[in-house]
């Protein structure tokens, strides 16, 4: 299976899924014009990635702000990555927020407490 | 359009239900089972405007605070930059200052020798007796030192503020806006 690698722009997130180690990087800014063009090719993946899994995956979010549309794709992406873990693999979500942005951690608590997945918030130092 | 839709598994759902309800006929179990299905992602829909309009409600909350931090700065900057272009009119003031002074003596001193060599000997010749009228001339000259400053000064400061005002156009239209740079992981 091919990994999926999309540049982030001003208004798109950089995305880098490696199927083979299955740390799935989503990070940067995410309000583009046509949400459903940008993610359905992401979904896309994680169909065809959550059949054929390695046993550990990691998904590292770490995102600036994103707009309404967005929340619903991260939300479908995260019940994508559930399926990954009724099939008994080993999955975790780690949400990266910087430390002062109150809102991002709290958004990252929501999709914890609506994904039941195991999530890790973590704060980093803004440079 | 369906296909399109950031709700295309919704719609679908939708569309399922509807096409069960054209059916004529349908027992008590089948009817049972649509029903569930239908709360099920009827329930699976609130949960998710529930959490996707909180999440919307906060970014938003970010977004103001973002705009404000932003006016905030905005109007720290042009405070610093007023001081900016005060501190640099009073340095372009005292420079122009000190030039013109210099100006002005190098302009008195080559009219004090002009009027040495050439003109104080026509007027010793025209009044041999009366030394008053080289002393007037001299005063006049010197009488004149200070306006003369004020004058030169005023407009090489017009000349400076000109230059200055062209130079700041030039570099406000030469600077697109930086973007903010995320930290990696």
């Amino acid at each position: 299976m091919d990994n999926l690698r999309i540049e982030g722009t001003k208004q798109t997130p950089e995305i880098d899924f490696d199927a083979n180690t299955g740390i799935l990087k989503l990070s940067g800014r995410s309000i583009p014009e046509n949400t459903f063009e940008f993610f359905n090719p992401v979904l896309n993946w994680l169909d065809e990635f959550s059949a054929q899994a390695p046993d550990k995956v990691i998904a590292k979010i770490n995102l600036e702000y994103f707009n309404t549309s967005s929340s619903k794709y991260i939300l479908e992406i995260l019940k994508r990555l559930k399926t990954v873990l009724k099939d008994d693999k080993d999955v975790l979500v780690e949400w990266y927020y910087e430390e002062d942005d109150e809102e991002m951690m709290e958004t990252g608590e929501d999709y914890e407490d609506v994904s039941g997945l195991p999530f890790e918030i973590i704060s980093i130092e803004e440079e | 359009m369906a296909k399109q839709s950031i709700y295309q598994n919704e719609i679908e759902n939708l569309e399922q239900s509807k096409d069960f309800l054209k059916k004529s006929e349908y027992s008590k179990i089948e009817l049972q089972m649509e029903f569930k299905k239908l709360v099920e992602n009827y329930e699976e829909l609130i949960d998710q405007v529930k959490i996707i309009t909180k999440i919307s409600d906060r970014l938003q909350r970010k977004l103001n605070k973002t705009n404000d931090a932003l006016e905030s700065s905005n109007i720290q900057l042009n405070d610093l930059n007023n001081q900016l272009n005060e501190t640099i009119d009073q340095l372009t003031e005292a420079k122009i200052g000190r030039r013109a002074g210099t100006i002005v003596m190098i302009i008195v001193i080559s009219l004090f020798i002009v009027s040495e060599v050439f003109i104080e000997p026509i007027i010793d010749d025209a009044f041999p007796d009366n030394f008053w009228v080289g002393l007037g001339l001299k005063l006049v000259v010197a009488i004149l030192i200070k306006p003369g400053e004020d004058f030169t000064n005023k407009y090489m400061l017009k000349q400076a503020r000109k230059k200055q005002l062209a130079e700041s156009k030039a570099k406000e239209a030469a600077q697109p806006p930086k973007p903010k740079k995320r930290r990696a992981f």
